[in-house]
């Protein structure tokens, strides 16, 4: 897998590495980090963004309000910070449960072999035939949906992506001629660990789960929208596309700007992994 | 001179390096190892599916003899006298795993219940489902391939070129534009601005374009950009350089050579993309209200019918399990060499 | 018919790749250009060809046949492929489609299967026949063995009758039996009015083919003439210093006498025995490689495992080292061998060091572990005229002469009593093997301690062991 960076020389220090970003992924790491700010400015600026204000139906965007209210007079851009907020933290502590998870059971199977790989490889076959949607909506059926319920059904989706990966790729490190010569030479597992896997896992973990965090963020306002995500008086992003359709005519920007939003994390989380690599 | 003996044992050292063990290889032909390999995931799946819904009958809010004697003998007739009848019936009273046993040996004899909203026979009910997906998922995978691999092969050709640069913008744009997003925007488009296409409903064939529509454009990019990819690689390889060299002409070699093995990779990437196919028909039916397993899954989870539930995921699951195995078995017919790594999923 | 290169010139990026002014190839006289990698040596085989990378730009001219072509041009030669002029692929495992059946990829190079498949087919089991492998024309590329490839590879590229025949490394990755077996094959396309050119580095495969040999260096031509000529008493320094270079006359205080090969060393036969086996077997896939195999290794024994490639010394070594189980027999190993101290050299380095970290993080680990002397690492760098500003570099960023002495230093550091070297040189150039042997002897030397190498190369083999185990397979 290589990156747009491959030039610089191992033992350069991070953060002149940083400076080698492309262009395009400067422009989608600004636009992610603004899209930060903006969730959590939102939660000072918009301390409740489930107050509502009939009298204030539909009110079109103005300065204090730059994205109007709802049909139910709430700030749009308030929800709208909420949502985000929501969404990005859901998305990233999915994706860091399963990573570690799934990391963590990879090495164990390449490592151990036997009976321990034969089992986790086995729970590996059944799940990855399950569409992440589905175990999530398996797993809210089994405890009554919340938030909690689809953190999750997410991690629990998405731990076997990285087991297959990890698995694999660990097996190949570990039988290879430089973890060979490590034995040989008993520089002991913390080498292994260190020296060998961590190096090589790293980009690919690093790249799988900047796309997770996309495909998570994805599947839960796939869910709000369908209806079976998180529950309609907490703003998310999905729910509001929903809820906002049907007044589409008199204020598109109310589904407009969630579909942004969604399209702004998309994107920036491709462009930040430089160049399109298919997996 | 005393010679000291030599010490010798053994097994005084362990082995350097201890990885995973070599896969056993059997002496079964490859195709019958592939069948037996996607038989064993069809099982495991199912039984994941059918434990999780047991463990979501469990937890079902209420009591559930009244449940079920509700949906045996609707909602008004339901006495004490009756649940008491279909607890002792079920079992219901016996400890959790004995409840699982008798769980997994009712699906094992293909008895999928009832359906607790209808109350009518679930295999009967899921018929339709069934082939509406399936009707859905194989025009929507006809759709993306018969796209995205001449566009592939078309920007190959000319690498850095106009239509290879538009194919990345399309790849960005669809990642960009999610499968739900998409469908809002055609349905705008076409069935309320335009009127053209019908936006939701089922029966006749126009109902299906736009439904497949938006299942394809992501899925035809992603061809389109493994096709390209893999095109682009095969024509640096070794093996058509030397059909060149050998004499034979552009278009003979990509017939001959090109086309063949790069089926061989899209083939696979078929199977790769099988989830994310199934994952998008679950919501493109609930968009459309299309009659299949997605939108049945759904309802059946708002109304906790677990017995629909269980039925449509393991459904969508052997699906899932079907698309691979035919993806192993046409990888096999293409592709002489031995698999050492299974192809992914 | 002859073929004639005037001015021919590849850069790349204003740097000279080639520059060869003048080339005269004739028929029925074998044409072959020798020299280490890098020398360019292969852009000319491409540029004569038409099968320059992209990125080169190219100037000059090619006659053949009378019509001159203009080398920057380098469509226009693609008419002549197959017909008149035909590339013969290094590796040829590579250049076989792995999906589709030998006769049919040989068959597709006759004119005559474009009109007429059936009888495209007949040609192609015809020429197969006559190269001995009739029997390959329903098979897969991946169930043949490199000779058999290389005698396919030879058909498909020589089916269509051109007269030109650019051979391009054709001996790379070949075994003794399977070169003999290609110079036949070259020999017989001059002997029936062929032209020849083969690009090679291998010194013998140019004795073989006789006819005019060039010497390559740094883009150009050092030295020219008949083959028993430059190859045997050479002019140009360059040349003997290449000559010098090959196994079979090196001068060095370590090199064993080649003559005496009967007689077999074993230093100090009443030491203490480090490595014993006794009968045993090892085979994969139902194919056994070898059995009843009993060897003693005892400190400063040389033993060489040498045979084809495939015959198996690389897992017989394997075995030695435990590092497989055999399939019957035992394995002893002494005690002393326990904590490191038996120590094994890779055929490619790069994938025996971590391949993501710096390669003095690696070092570094060993030293923390096995502390040696302060001051060792410095110290055999120096002996190994490495610069520790390597040691920063990480494996992909460093040559494979220079890595594998520095795995060398990383064997030597944890003071071994038996180094397994499994063909440590036999991916470098003749002048960096001699080079990196040295490293290595004159620390076995200087240690005293064992060494068990696994090599194809026959004179390599005599030339550093005392004892040669031929392994058949």
């Amino acid at each position: 897998m290589s990156t747009a960076t491959t030039t610089v020389p191992a033992h350069w220090p991070r953060w002149q590495r940083l400076r080698r970003l492309s262009p395009t992924q400067r422009c989608a790491a600004a636009a992610l980090v603004l899209l930060g700010l903006f969730a959590v400015a939102g939660a000072w600026v918009w301390p409740d963004p489930a107050a509502q204000d009939l009298s204030r139906f539909l009110e079109p965007p103005s300065l204090a309000e730059p994205l109007g209210r709802d049909h139910l007079g709430r700030s749009v851009a308030g929800r709208l910070a909420s949502a985000t907020r929501l969404s990005l933290a859901t998305a990233v502590a999915c994706v860091a449960t399963a990573v570690v998870a799934g990391a963590l059971a990879g090495v164990l199977a390449a490592w151990r072999g036997g009976i321990v790989d034969t089992v986790l490889h086995g729970l590996s076959e059944a799940f990855v035939a399950l569409p992440a949607l589905l175990v999530v909506l398996l797993v809210s059926a089994m405890s009554g949906g919340g938030l909690w319920t689809l953190y999750a059904g997410l991690a629990l989706a998405q731990w076997v992506e990285y087991f297959r990966v990890v698995r694999a790729r660990s097996a190949l490190v570990l039988s290879g001629p430089a973890v060979e010569a490590a034995g040989l030479l008993q520089l002991g597992p913390l080498h292994v660990l260190r020296r060998h896997l961590w190096p090589d896992l790293r980009p690919l973990l690093t790249t799988m789960a900047t796309f997770g965090v996309g495909t998570s963020v994805l599947a839960l306002s796939t869910l709000g929208f369908v209806g079976v995500g998180i529950a309609p008086p907490t703003p998310e992003l999905g729910l509001m596309i929903t809820e906002a359709f049907p007044y589409y005519d008199e204020a598109p920007w109310m589904s407009l700007a969630p579909a942004l939003v969604l399209a702004t994390v998309l994107v920036g989380l491709l462009g930040l992994r430089g160049k399109e690599s298919v997996s | 001179m005393t010679t000291v003996p030599p010490t010798l044992a053994a097994d005084e050292v362990e082995p350097a390096v201890r990885g995973p063990a070599p896969a056993r290889r059997g002496t079964l032909p490859p195709v019958a190892r592939v069948l037996a390999r996607r038989a064993l995931q069809a099982v495991s799946v199912t039984l994941l599916v059918s434990t999780a819904c047991f463990v979501i009958v469990q937890n079902l809010p209420g009591d559930m003899a009244y449940r079920i004697a509700a949906g045996r003998y609707g909602y008004d007739r339901v006495t004490t006298a009756s649940a008491d009848a279909v607890r002792a019936d079920l079992g219901l009273d016996a400890p959790a795993w004995q409840q699982l046993a008798r769980w997994w040996a009712d699906l094992a004899q293909f008895d999928l219940g009832t359906s607790l909203v209808t109350g009518g026979s679930v295999v009967h009910e899921l018929r339709l489902p069934v082939t509406s997906s399936l009707q859905l998922a194989a025009t929507a995978l006809a759709l993306a391939v018969a796209v995205g691999a001449p566009v592939g092969m078309a920007a190959a050709w000319r690498p850095g070129g106009l239509l290879d640069r538009l194919t990345t913008v399309w790849v960005a744009g669809t990642r960009a534009l999610p499968p739900f997003l998409l469908g809002l925007l055609l349905i705008m488009l076409f069935s309320v601005h335009l009127g053209w296409l019908p936006a939701v409903g089922h029966g006749s064939a126009s109902n299906v374009v736009l439904p497949a529509v938006t299942l394809a454009v992501g899925l035809s990019g992603l061809f389109a950009r493994v096709t390209r990819d893999t095109v682009a690689q095969l024509r640096g390889s070794g093996f058509v350089t030397f059909a060149e060299t050998k004499g034979l002409r552009g278009r003979a070699v990509l017939a001959r050579h090109v086309l063949r093995n790069a089926g061989v990779t899209l083939v696979a990437y078929v199977g790769a993309q099988a989830l994310i196919l199934i994952e998008g028909v679950v919501v493109v039916e609930s968009l459309f209200a299309w009659p299949g397993l997605g939108r049945t899954l759904v309802h059946a989870i708002f109304w906790r019918d677990v017995p629909v539930i269980q039925a449509a995921a393991v459904a969508l699951a052997l699906l899932v399990v079907l698309i691979n195995t035919v993806v192993d078995v046409a990888g096999l017919a293409l592709d002489p060499r031995p698999r050492w790594r299974q192809v992914v999923p | 018919m002859n073929m004639h290169v005037q001015g021919l010139v590849v850069t790349h990026t204003g740097r000279t790749l080639l520059d060869v002014d003048d080339l005269r190839l004739e028929r029925g006289r074998a044409v072959t250009i020798v020299g280490e990698s890098g020398s360019g040596k292969s852009l000319l085989a491409h540029a004569v060809m038409g099968t320059l990378g992209a990125g080169l730009e190219a100037q000059g001219r090619v006659v053949i046949e009378g019509t001159s072509y203009d080398v920057a041009e380098r469509r226009a030669r693609r008419r002549l492929w197959g017909r008149v002029m035909a590339l013969l692929p290094q590796e040829p495992v590579l250049a076989l489609d792995p999906t589709m059946r030998v006769r049919g990829q040989v068959a597709e190079g006759a004119a005559s299967f474009w009109s007429d498949r059936r009888s495209g087919y007949r040609a192609a089991e015809e020429v197969l026949g006559t190269l001995g492998v009739a029997g390959a024309a329903r098979r897969y590329p991946h169930t043949l063995s490199g000779g058999m490839a290389q005698r396919v590879a030879f058909a498909a590229a020589t089916i269509g009758g051109a007269r030109v025949l650019i051979a391009d490394e054709p001996s790379k990755g070949l075994d003794d039996h399977a070169r003999n077996d290609l110079t036949v094959l070259l020999h017989r396309h001059v002997t029936a009015g062929g032209i020849l050119l083969t690009i090679t580095h291998d010194l013998d495969l140019g004795r073989d083919l006789g006819g005019d040999v060039l010497v390559m260096r740094d883009a150009g031509i050092v030295e020219r003439g008949p083959a028993h000529q430059v190859l045997i008493t050479p002019s140009h320094p360059y040349t003997r210093r290449l000559l010098a270079a090959e196994p079979g006359r090196w001068r060095h205080l370590w090199v064993r006498d080649r003559t005496s090969g009967a007689t077999e060393r074993t230093a100090d036969p009443g030491g203490p025995t480090l490595v014993q086996t006794d009968r045993v077997a090892k085979g994969f896939a139902g194919r056994t490689l070898f059995s009843d195999v009993s060897l003693t290794i005892r400190p400063g024994d040389r033993l060489a495992l040498a045979g084809p490639s495939g015959s198996g010394k690389t897992t017989l070594g394997n075995v030695l080292l435990r590092l497989l189980q055999p399939d019957a027999g035992s394995v002893r190993h002494t005690q002393e061998l326990a904590g490191g101290r038996l120590q094994k050299l890779y055929q490619d380095p790069a994938v025996a060091f971590p391949s993501r970290v710096p390669i003095g993080a690696a070092l570094a680990d060993v030293v923390r572990r096995h502390r040696p002397a302060p001051g060792r690492l410095t110290s055999l760098l120096a002996a190994m005229r490495l610069d520790e500003s390597l040691l920063q570099r990480t494996p992909g960023q460093v040559s494979g002469g220079e890595l594998q002495r520095l795995s060398i230093i990383r064997a030597i550091l944890v003071d071994p009593l038996l180094i397994f070297a499994d063909e440590p040189t036999s991916r470098l150039d003749l002048v960096t093997q001699e080079e990196t042997m040295c490293c290595l002897m004159e620390q076995v030397e200087r240690s005293g301690c064992a060494l068990v190498l696994v090599t194809h190369n026959q004179a390599l083999a005599h030339t550093v062991a005392d004892r040669v185990l031929a392994v058949a397979g």
